[in-house]
């Protein structure tokens, strides 16, 4: 199931807006820890309105998708190491360098 | 009447006095011990009797002895001359440092448990004597309590109150453990109240921004953050210490709030032995 903050952050894409969470956020989720889940605590994002329920349900689908491939995205980002090193392994053999990206991506397919 | 020196304090002096069953004897029991007869004056039928052997009765030690056997229809009592009794009350303020014992406090009882927020001590203010209670010398409400066991599966971006169950001391149970955890102090005061969540994205590379907040009545009155936007990390303990004031019937609870990269959940770490996520709180005294 797509989390909360993945599924207004799908919702303020689709309608050209950025949300923010944290402590400079223009969206705070609040969980009460009273066995009713996360809610909106309070929706900061500028000229949009704050999504109703079965809004945010649509985007169910597509958020999971997109958790899927932020893992993904973790998975390869720490598979290619640190862009010092890539850029040494780049000016040596740029093409070894390609071939072992490619590999990464190729075994750590996205949605 | 004038006096060379201070006035002597007068009191009322009452003699100790004993009435007797009377019966056909001449020996009867005095209350108190005595040297001779000459220390009563013994009256019967209301008619005072002469001491002194070959007279109307001797005395010695408690023995009382007569000269001629009563009647049961007599009536009989002496008093003590020798044994005045006197109770004299100190004149208010009379009483000053030079005639009170240094064992004053500790000839007394020593109390073997902390006193209870009633009970009172003596202080001085500005040199005049004045009873206070032991409580406002008692950093007390005050609890703390940690997380005793990991809070999982947490949404991402969400400030999730952080459910610390497991109480090192509650004075005055002032924090519920197992159903709001929150810290209600009930009485009016100001208060130290500090906490800390060991928070983990459960990945490396995966934090983004760790939180920890403070709530009273419902919103957020202290934040502490970690940021790691620009080098994502996996675990941080963002600590939080805030002085504020409390009414009677005020609340506080401890949140805390993690940003993942990949939009997982997260989690607050608990230990049955080694505190990772605590939310402690005492009364400041003194100010």
């Amino acid at each position: 199931m797509a989390s909360l903050a993945t599924k207004i952050k799908l919702y303020c894409e689709a309608n050209s807006k950025t949300v923010s969470f944290g402590s400079e956020g223009n969206v705070h989720i609040q969980d009460d820890s009273n066995g009713q889940g996360p809610y909106i605590k309070t929706w900061g994002v500028s000229g949009l309105d704050k999504p109703t329920d079965s809004q945010l349900a649509s985007y169910e689908t597509a958020g999971n998708t997109e958790e899927s491939n932020n893992a993904v995205r973790a998975t390869r980002k720490k598979l290619y190491g640190d862009i010092g090193d890539q850029l040494d392994e780049i000016y040596k053999d740029i093409d070894a360098w390609k071939a072992r990206i490619k590999k990464i991506k190729d075994d750590n397919p996205k949605e | 009447m004038a006096y060379i020196g201070p006035e002597p304090a007068e009191s009322f002096t009452s003699f100790a006095t004993q009435e007797f069953s009377t019966s056909a004897t001449t020996s009867y029991t005095l209350d108190h011990a005595v040297a001779n007869e000459n220390e009563i004056a013994l009256f019967v039928n209301n008619v005072r009797q002469q001491p002194g052997s070959g007279k109307a009765y001797t005395a010695t030690g408690t023995a009382l002895t007569l000269s001629a056997a009563t009647a049961s229809t007599d009536t009989m009592y002496c008093v003590f001359l020798g044994r005045a009794l006197q109770t004299v009350t100190p004149a208010t303020n009379s009483i000053t440092a030079a005639m009170v014992g240094n064992d004053l406090i500790s000839g007394k009882d020593a109390l073997t448990s902390a006193p209870a927020s009633t009970d009172e001590l003596l202080i001085s203010d500005a040199g005049t004597i004045k009873r206070i209670d032991a409580q406002f010398f008692q950093s007390t409400p005050a609890f703390h309590a940690f997380l005793s066991a990991d809070q999982d599966s947490l949404s991402d971006a969400a400030t999730v109150k952080m459910q610390i169950n497991s109480e090192t001391y509650d004075s005055g149970t002032v924090y519920d453990n197992s159903s709001n955890y929150r810290f209600t102090p009930g009485v009016a005061g100001k208060y130290f109240i500090y906490g800390a969540a060991l928070i983990s994205s459960a990945a490396s590379a995966n934090l983004r921004e760790a939180e920890v907040y403070i709530y009273k009545n419902g919103s957020s009155i202290g934040k502490s953050t970690f940021n790691y936007v620009d080098q994502y990390s996996q675990v941080a303990t963002p600590t939080i210490s805030i002085v504020d004031v409390a009414d009677d019937n005020d609340y506080y609870e401890l949140y805390a709030q993690l940003n993942t990269q990949n939009s997982g959940n997260w989690k607050a770490l608990g230990d049955s032995t080694q505190q990772r996520t605590y939310f402690g709180a005492y009364k400041i005294i003194g100010v």
